[in-house]
């Protein structure tokens, strides 16, 4: 099993180094899984984890900044961890992959957060924050997520035949 | 001098009522008596995640009726160019093309400075913003009075907007037009998906401005001012 950890193209340090640290990669093993892959966009990192996968608590560990598209890494993926950017949170539930998020409050206008309380009240997502994601990935159950809607473009497209005339 | 203070105050109260008027949100369309006539279309795509939901909406829309198109980007943006030319190979399967070589193109791409660059300096900001309001009143007021001849390619009737602040510049360039008495696109706005309990600083801006004003969380409306909301767009 993969759990996959993504920035996008921010940069969110803590997320990071939380992810690579003793408590996360021993949560994930303890939860069955074998591969992490980290997607760290411009965090700042150690450069000694970039390069070829290494070990890590029982973890295949692989670690890198950036892809043109992470499509392939969500297919793959069994579980995502990322920052609360929305464009994220679309994609990856769309997929229909478990997710969890951790909002970047260090952000000067911080609405990650509301975002992510809301998914996850709807039961979408677990939100968890960079302290508490060890227990949140114990705590984690998949099965009893909500699944999410798929996109509904007849919504908009009638919002703008409406405003503009077209009745039929 | 009594005759041209009768002017002056003329004058005034002309401009008021044009300002009046411009700065009144519009009513729906009426109906449109032939639904096969077209929709000029313009959108402006505020890169990253403002792109990503601006094109979601277009793509749900029947672009043989939405045409001509007119994507407005921010300088320096090519992932926003990229995805437009994506957009557009999908929905149509042609290419954007400069109505200046083809004043028959159903979807141009064009180029604004942006009114205010992430971490930009307070101080200088005024002078960006300017800049990007006359580029923006070039292509909103100017092109399509210049080149109504050559046809409707540089009109549109409806501006789509999503943020960031530079497409709060296109909405005053609107609004200038409104004051001219020339004709003007309708103009709406959507707020992010990202926005459950406050608005962002370009959705307050220009909520009084717009013609409609669209969230896609209810709980933004709860403060009782003008907006609607269909659940989720994107």
């Amino acid at each position: 099993m993969r759990a996959f950890v993504t920035v996008g193209s921010t940069k969110f340090d803590a997320l990071i180094h939380a992810a690579l640290s003793a408590p996360v990669t021993s949560a994930l093993g303890r939860k069955g899984y074998t591969e992490l892959v980290v997607q760290c966009g411009n965090s700042e990192v150690e450069e000694r984890v970039f390069g070829a996968p290494y070990e890590m608590e029982g973890l295949r560990v692989h670690v890198w900044r950036f892809k043109p598209t992470l499509e392939g890494d969500f297919d793959e993926a069994d579980l995502v961890i990322s920052h609360a950017g929305s464009g994220t949170i679309l994609d990856v539930l769309r997929k229909g992959k478990p997710l969890i998020v951790v909002p970047n409050t260090t952000l000067a206008d911080n609405h990650q957060e509301e975002l992510a309380k809301a998914l996850s009240a709807l039961g979408h997502l677990g939100a968890s924050t960079v302290g508490e994601l060890p227990q949140t990935i114990l705590d984690f159950d998949a099965s009893a997520l909500t699944p999410f809607p798929a996109y509904d473009g007849s919504r908009f497209r009638k919002l703008l035949d409406d405003e503009m005339g077209y009745t039929s | 001098m009594a005759l041209a203070l009768v002017l002056l105050l003329l004058l005034s109260v002309v401009v008021a009522f044009r300002i009046y008027v411009a700065f009144t949100p519009r009513q729906r369309s009426a109906p449109k008596a032939r639904p096969a006539e077209t929709c000029g279309l313009a959108v402006f795509l505020g890169s990253g995640g403002h792109t990503s939901e601006a094109l979601s909406l277009l793509h749900s829309l029947d672009f043989s009726r939405y045409t001509p198109r007119t994507y407005f980007v921010g300088v320096g943006d090519p992932l926003s160019v990229q995805k437009v030319t994506a957009l557009e190979l999908l929905k149509t399967g042609t290419l954007p093309e400069s109505t200046v070589t083809n004043p028959a193109a159903q979807h141009r791409v064009l180029t604004i400075p942006r009114a205010r660059r992430v971490h930009q300096n307070l101080l200088t900001t005024p002078f960006s913003a300017l800049y990007s309001l006359l580029v923006s009143a070039y292509h909103v007021t100017v092109a399509p009075f210049l080149c109504r001849s050559r046809g409707p390619a540089t009109r549109f009737d409806v501006l789509l907007l999503n943020g960031p602040g530079t497409c709060f510049v296109l909405c005053l360039a609107v609004l200038l037009n409104r004051v001219l008495g020339l004709p003007s696109p309708r103009v709406i706005y959507v707020e992010s998906f990202a926005r459950v309990k406050s608005l962002s600083l370009t959705g307050k801006l220009i909520r009084p401005f717009v013609d409609s004003f669209v969230v896609q969380w209810p709980d933004l409306l709860d403060d009782g001012r003008r907006g609607s909301c269909y659940g989720w767009l994107v």
